[in-house]
């Protein structure tokens, strides 16, 4: 599989960890999550009006390439080499999303997407892969997950000062990004691929054999969507209808 | 659709709500039921394994909007919450993580500004003595609904003795789960009115307190701490113990006992075999000017073979937000009494929400419409009246949830 972007990779170690083809395949999602996230932010900076934003916008940019390199590297000391692709098929869709809001100079939407959307679903499913993934490969994934959350608390402010201001309108574009998105994320976090590989899995589909290594697509899925619910709720959207929103999305 | 749904979210951003109503799922058959209407028309069900892998994961949060009316034209606005907890989660083992769930749901009733909180089913159970557990109220105030709970269970018992002409002085009562809450409030309330009550309970310490203070007033009483060691053969029979799952085999009940399962979920075992008694669902109101809610959840948060019906404890806090009465009504566990169901029984009856239609799992025992309550109508005195001019106790200490009876009492 293609190495769309580069990350100083050294050479794979000689002998491959037990589950290590799993881990291989876990590691390719979070390192393509976090370049797709890096060229989000690079992607963010050409719209922002303030030199402040622009500059912090390029600092996560950084800080997320730097994650990416970080779970390289985990997958070097499994013997695995680890892959990415921002063009397979669910992230590719979630990059033009994205990329739609670019075009439109439209800020909040892109930190919706980045911030509550995709990085509910890191912190979540990191959280989770912490736990399970074992010595500096878990301690990785937990202190990633540790970081990626202080991004949401910062870009939480913003949206709940944007949501102040006019939240009939705000509630409309949040549900208009999340049947976008969010249908696309879901998917990707389905019990089973049912509309053909990711193109990130280095042979058949990985979910089957996530309970090897102590994770399920079940308590994935539930524990990213309980992470979007809530930041939902931090935002101020009511309850009852972000659980409508969730509930509609596809199983 | 997406405009649809965002209406929806323009109406929630109102502030504060009348009444917030908490409460869980005791089936999965009732949880697929919410996922389907949360789901909408035309989108592919979702099977039921699925649902009950994603039902542990949602969030406390408020499922829909509910308005109820007062037969004096007054309405008032409120939600209702679901804690999520799961239908096969309510044993013991679960006992930390459902408090946890009920204290979330509570954060979102006192978020949403709630005048007043009912607390349904085992999430007043799981609190009831120990409201300390709640987020910081502010103005919000909690009520676990047992009044009017035991307020209902009582009227029922009489009105079904009513129709089988039994005679409630010379019957023998057996309350499963005596020493909770709602058991300690009928056994207040009708053991002055019986031949003999039979308290069933798993703390004897509590079953001797509450019998000695029965017999104090004038009732013949007996204790059992399991129903195998039942002294004497009930006539009539409440099942007030907080099971997590219908599980309740009778031992030795009368042929044609009057039995009221006032279990949430129910209490007794689907496949009891008492082929000649007269079971029915007790502590069931039904609001006579109507009860709706938004999304469209009727049938589905009320299961129930009449309409607008709702169990006593939710009633209770809708009749309080009627009233305009903001405050802690029920409170804590075991000072309910007859005064203060007389009380809770009359504002309840001044908005029209009187006793439901007696049913069972079978359906229907009586026709649609719901006879108002005539209070000691049925029975002879054995004690003092109620004097409801006595002073209402609220806050009376509790029991500690860490210390789970197999069977608890509710």
């Amino acid at each position: 599989m293609e190495t769309i972007v580069a990350l100083n990779c050294s050479e794979p170690a000689a002998c491959p960890s037990p589950n290590a083809s799993i881990w291989q395949d876990i590691l390719a999602q979070a390192v393509t999550g976090e370049l797709m996230a890096a060229m989000n932010y690079t992607a963010l900076s050409t719209i922002c009006d303030d030199p402040e934003e622009v500059a912090e916008a390029l600092e996560h940019a950084q800080g997320e390439h730097g994650h990416a390199a970080a779970f390289a590297a985990e997958g070097r000391k499994l013997g695995v080499d680890v892959p990415s692709n921002i063009n397979a098929k669910y992230w590719k869709r979630i990059r033009e999303a994205f990329m739609r809001c670019i075009a439109e100079h439209d800020f909040i939407a892109c930190l919706i997407i980045q911030e509550i959307m995709l990085e509910s679903f890191a912190v979540a499913s990191y959280t989770r892969v912490g736990k399970a993934g074992p010595g500096s490969l878990g301690a990785t994934f937990a202190a990633i997950a540790a970081e990626e959350q202080e991004h949401i608390g910062h870009a939480l402010d913003i949206l709940r000062a944007e949501r102040a201001k006019d939240p009939q309108r705000f509630d409309d574009k949040v549900y208009r990004l999340h049947l976008d998105v969010m249908t696309t994320l879901t998917e990707m976090v389905a019990k089973e691929c049912r509309h053909g590989q990711c193109d990130l899995c280095h042979s058949s589909c990985v979910k089957p054999s996530l309970s090897e290594v102590g994770l399920t697509t079940v308590e994935l899925r539930g524990a990213s969507l309980q992470h979007y619910l809530k930041s939902l709720d931090a935002l101020g959207l009511p309850g009852e209808v972000t659980l409508q929103w969730v509930m509609q999305l596809p199983v | 659709m997406g405009h649809a749904i965002a209406g929806i979210a323009g109406q929630a951003q109102e502030t504060g709500v009348d009444f917030a109503l908490i409460g869980h799922q005791e089936s999965w058959r009732a949880a697929a039921d919410v996922v389907r209407v949360l789901r909408g028309p035309g989108r592919a069900p979702v099977p039921d394994e699925d649902i009950r892998e994603i039902f542990p994961w949602i969030p406390p949060r408020a499922v829909c909007r509910v308005e109820v009316s007062s037969t004096t034209g007054a309405k008032a606005r409120g939600l209702y919450i679901d804690s999520f907890i799961p239908p096969d989660r309510l044993d013991g083992a679960y006992l930390y993580d459902n408090i946890g769930c009920v204290r979330a749901a509570a954060a979102c009733a006192i978020n949403a500004s709630a005048g007043i909180v009912s607390l349904g089913g085992f999430s007043s159970i799981l609190i009831e003595g120990n409201f300390d557990l709640l987020p910081e109220r502010r103005t919000t105030v909690f009520t676990t609904g047992n009044t009017l709970t035991v307020g209902f269970i009582v009227q029922g018992i009489r009105k079904m003795c009513a129709q089988e002409g039994r005679d409630l002085c010379r019957s023998t009562l057996l309350i499963v789960g005596a020493t909770g809450d709602v058991g300690s409030g009928c056994a207040r309330c009708l053991a002055p009115f019986v031949r003999r009550t039979i308290l069933c309970a798993r703390n004897c310490g509590r079953l001797c307190a509450l019998a000695a203070e029965l017999e104090a007033d004038g009732a013949n009483t007996e204790i059992a701490t399991s129903l195998e060691q039942l002294p004497l053969r009930a006539d009539i029979v409440i099942c007030a113990a907080s099971l997590p799952s219908p599980s309740l085999l009778l031992g030795r009940i009368s042929p044609e006992g009057v039995i009221c399962d006032a279990g949430y979920p129910k209490n007794l075992h689907p496949n009891s075999d008492m082929p000649g008694a007269r079971i029915f669902f007790g502590g069931l109101g039904q609001i006579t000017s109507g009860l709706s809610f938004t999304p469209d959840f009727s049938g589905i948060l009320n299961r129930h073979p009449f309409p607008d019906v709702a169990h006593g404890c939710l009633l209770e806090g809708m009749a309080l937000a009627l009233e305009q009465r903001f405050e802690p009504f029920s409170q804590g566990r075991g000072s309910i009494t007859p005064e203060h169901v007389k009380a809770m029984e009359a504002i309840a009856a001044r908005h029209g929400i009187h006793l439901a239609p007696l049913y069972n799992a079978e359906g229907p025992l009586e026709g649609a419409v719901g006879t108002p309550p005539q209070p000691e109508s049925v029975g002879c005195k054995r004690s003092r009246a109620p004097n409801e001019n006595d002073d209402r106790k609220f806050g009376a200490p509790g029991s500690v949830p860490g210390d789970w009876p197999a069977i608890a009492e509710a």
